[in-house]
């Protein structure tokens, strides 16, 4: 307990320095300043802004990403509410009772809460990732290669059963991601592998580049077919301060939110996605009158918002303590921090601890920034929401296109994104999905590294995996997972889920 | 906006069969994407499983993913499948011509043509576009950027580069 409150000590010490309070709260502003448009979610935003912070040195843009990415999250749930367009599939729950609070003129009571759960959300899994951090990362000590490839695996396959859509056009598309992600050189025998001799190929894709055209401007691609409608809330915001009535109703939710979601947002294969959802289910399920859900009940905000920060928040755990990224808009921070010359995983807390403790720290100012900026800025955000989509998307473009060129100001990267566009709308059109592809592509090469590393031990016999405790176990639980998926009982409560 | 992409309804007991569904075209894209990768992978080695060469990983799942294919092919054609719906080409047409646009044009000539041009281009994907509007939007962003990113961020992105004349 000491070590954590030196170790928290120690990060405070980083993050309140005048220059990365200062970029905390630039990060967090322009986060949702982005992530507030309708259509746009955190994969786009954070592609967006990664050359804002270039320039900076690496623990102040560390700082500054967070911050974009908490911004990126709460500006989804804000148009969420206020449109009644969530900007990700974990915003999806906050529409069904804080759109209609927002109809019944209680938007403002409905964006107050969901801060102020946010924030304490954000408080409790901010201690709960500090205090994992240190056993978590001695428990990458024990993990040989068998034991991370098992896990990958497993990740891999909770990320199929949580898309939306069809099983098995899921499981197709993490293998599109595995394949994608081999091209390139061969790390273990320097073979160039599928880049037909096109020179830039031979880093292998860039996944800033891959996302960008998969997912952001496969959306934009969607926005523009579908027709517009846009149900901005025409009602006054009202006070965003909730009534005692409000609070009294809210507490308990934020509580039950706050514990599904941590306990959630660490299982590997973006679990976090489950928790908004779960949180809804429960709370309906513990209401004295049920029916008022979907009515603009204030604990179906304070409740799965509660649930969707504080998985947001320990999803970090298995990056900072394994080095896996659970999801892909932790894959893109993976990218970023790269960028900056960080590896995250159980060495940058060991290594460069000011850095380590810096970034929890400021998990907790990017929450208090929010609850800070939010609160006041309600009414400038809902300016935002009157800009046309029609101007939107080609600025949305324009953005884009300037991000991934000063990536590696390489024009080659933004035609490969163009390319990307085309494939990732018929993928669309198809009834694919891109989320686990993208995962599939981030964890490929750890994978086959770790597959190939796990094999040379055991001498090139593959029973390993199975009888190494840890690795079989995880093997299991995918194997479980995957065949629940398919039982047709299972199958009806999915699709009920996703539905709803 | 994945969100509101509500499932697929299952056609209705009697509807005609379509033979061309979308899930033939997508058990038939696989096939493709699969048999292409093969070909890409096949003079790469396969290793041993004691030392796994660099071929193994790209063909094991590429042949995984024709078998997925081979799947949903024949159940589209056994059970019948969705109907494939409308492409509108416009989409997809302009904004990848845009971005491409800005990607020819941005080491080159610079962001201030290459800026105005993504903006100009793209707005043909919509029929909402309102051309003077787009017009002077794409000035107004444009010069935004070029404040934003090149003087106040500092990045190395080229704003105008005419040969002979000017080099910003």
């Amino acid at each position: 307990m000491d070590t954590l409150f030196t170790n928290l000590a120690l990060g405070f010490s980083v993050a309140f320095s005048f220059q990365n309070l200062g970029l905390a709260f630039i990060g967090c502003f322009v986060g949702t300043l982005i992530g507030v448009l309708p259509g746009i979610g955190p994969i786009a935003t954070i592609t967006m802004l990664l050359p804002v912070t270039f320039g900076l040195e690496p623990t102040g843009a560390i700082i500054m990403l967070a911050g974009i990415y908490y911004g990126a999250q709460y500006g989804g749930s804000t148009s969420a509410i206020l449109v009644n367009i969530p900007g990700e599939v974990t915003a999806v729950v906050t529409t069904l009772d804080g759109h209609e609070m927002a109809k019944r003129g209680r938007a403002g009571a409905a964006l107050g809460i969901a801060a102020m759960a946010s924030f304490f959300a954000g408080t409790f899994a901010t201690l709960v990732v500090a205090s994992l951090a240190v056993p978590l990362t001695r428990l990458a000590l024990v993990f040989g290669p068998a034991e991370y490839f098992s896990l990958m695996v497993a990740g891999l396959a909770f990320a199929v059963v949580l898309a939306r859509g069809s099983v098995p056009r899921a499981i197709a598309m993490v293998l599109g991601g595995l394949l994608a992600s081999t091209i390139g050189t061969d790390l273990d025998t320097g073979a160039e592998r599928m880049t037909f001799g096109y020179a830039p190929l031979s880093d292998g894709l860039d996944f800033a580049v891959l996302a960008m055209g998969l997912f952001g401007f496969a959306e934009v691609l969607r926005n523009l077919e579908a027709v517009e409608h846009r149900d901005v809330v025409k009602k006054a915001i009202g006070t965003v301060l909730p009534t005692k009535a409000d609070l009294r109703r809210s507490i308990a939710p934020v509580l039950r939110g706050t514990l599904l979601g941590s306990v959630l947002g660490i299982l590997p294969g973006n679990g976090a996605v489950l928790a908004p959802f779960a949180s809804y289910a429960t709370e309906k399920k513990l209401a004295k009158d049920p029916s008022r859900f979907g009515q603009g009940a204030i604990e179906g905000v304070a409740g799965p918002e509660a649930a969707n920060n504080a998985g947001a928040q320990t999803s970090f755990i298995p990056l900072l303590a394994l080095g896996i990224p659970p999801n892909a808009v932790m894959a893109l921070m993976v990218g970023a921090m790269t960028i900056h010359g960080i590896v995250p995983g159980p060495l940058v807390m060991v290594k460069s601890p000011l850095l380590f403790w810096g970034l929890i720290a400021s998990m907790w100012i990017g929450n208090l920034m929010l609850l800070v900026i939010n609160l006041p800025l309600v009414r400038l955000w809902v300016r935002l929401l009157d800009v046309p989509y029609r101007l939107m998307y080609p600025a949305i473009l324009l953005f884009s296109c300037i991000g991934l060129y000063s990536v590696k100001s390489a024009p080659g990267d933004v035609l490969m994104a163009a390319v990307l566009a085309v494939v990732g709308w018929a993928l669309n059109k198809l009834e694919f999905e891109t989320a686990p592809l993208l995962l599939g592509f981030v964890l490929g090469r750890l994978m086959e590294e770790n597959l190939r590393r796990a094999l040379a031990i055991s001498r090139g016999d593959p029973a390993t995996f199975v009888q190494r405790p840890i690795s079989g176990a995880l093997l299991a639980v995918t194997v479980l997972v995957l065949l629940a998926a398919v039982l047709p009982a299972v199958r009806r409560g999915r699709k009920k889920v996703f539905t709803e | 906006m994945a969100v509101d992409a509500a499932p697929p309804d299952p056609s209705p007991p009697n509807a005609p069969r379509v033979l061309v569904s979308k899930d033939l075209l997508a058990g038939l894209a696989l096939v493709v994407l699969a048999t292409f990768a093969l070909w890409a992978s096949a003079r790469l080695p396969m290793g041993t499983l004691r030392s796994v060469g660099p071929g193994a990983m790209p063909r094991g799942t590429a042949l995984l993913i024709l078998g997925g294919g081979v799947v949903l092919s024949v159940a589209a054609v056994v059970k019948g499948g969705t109907p494939l719906g409308r492409w509108s080409l416009r989409g997809p047409l302009f904004v990848s011509l845009a971005v491409a646009a800005f990607a020819f044009t941005i080491r080159w000539v610079g962001l201030a043509v290459a800026g105005p041009l993504v903006v100009i281009v793209s707005g043909a994907a919509s029929d909402e576009t309102r051309p003077v509007e787009l017009v002077v939007f794409a000035i107004v962003m444009t010069a935004f950027c070029i404040g934003l990113f090149r003087f106040a961020l500092g990045l190395p992105i080229p704003i105008l580069i005419l040969p002979g004349i000017v080099t910003i």
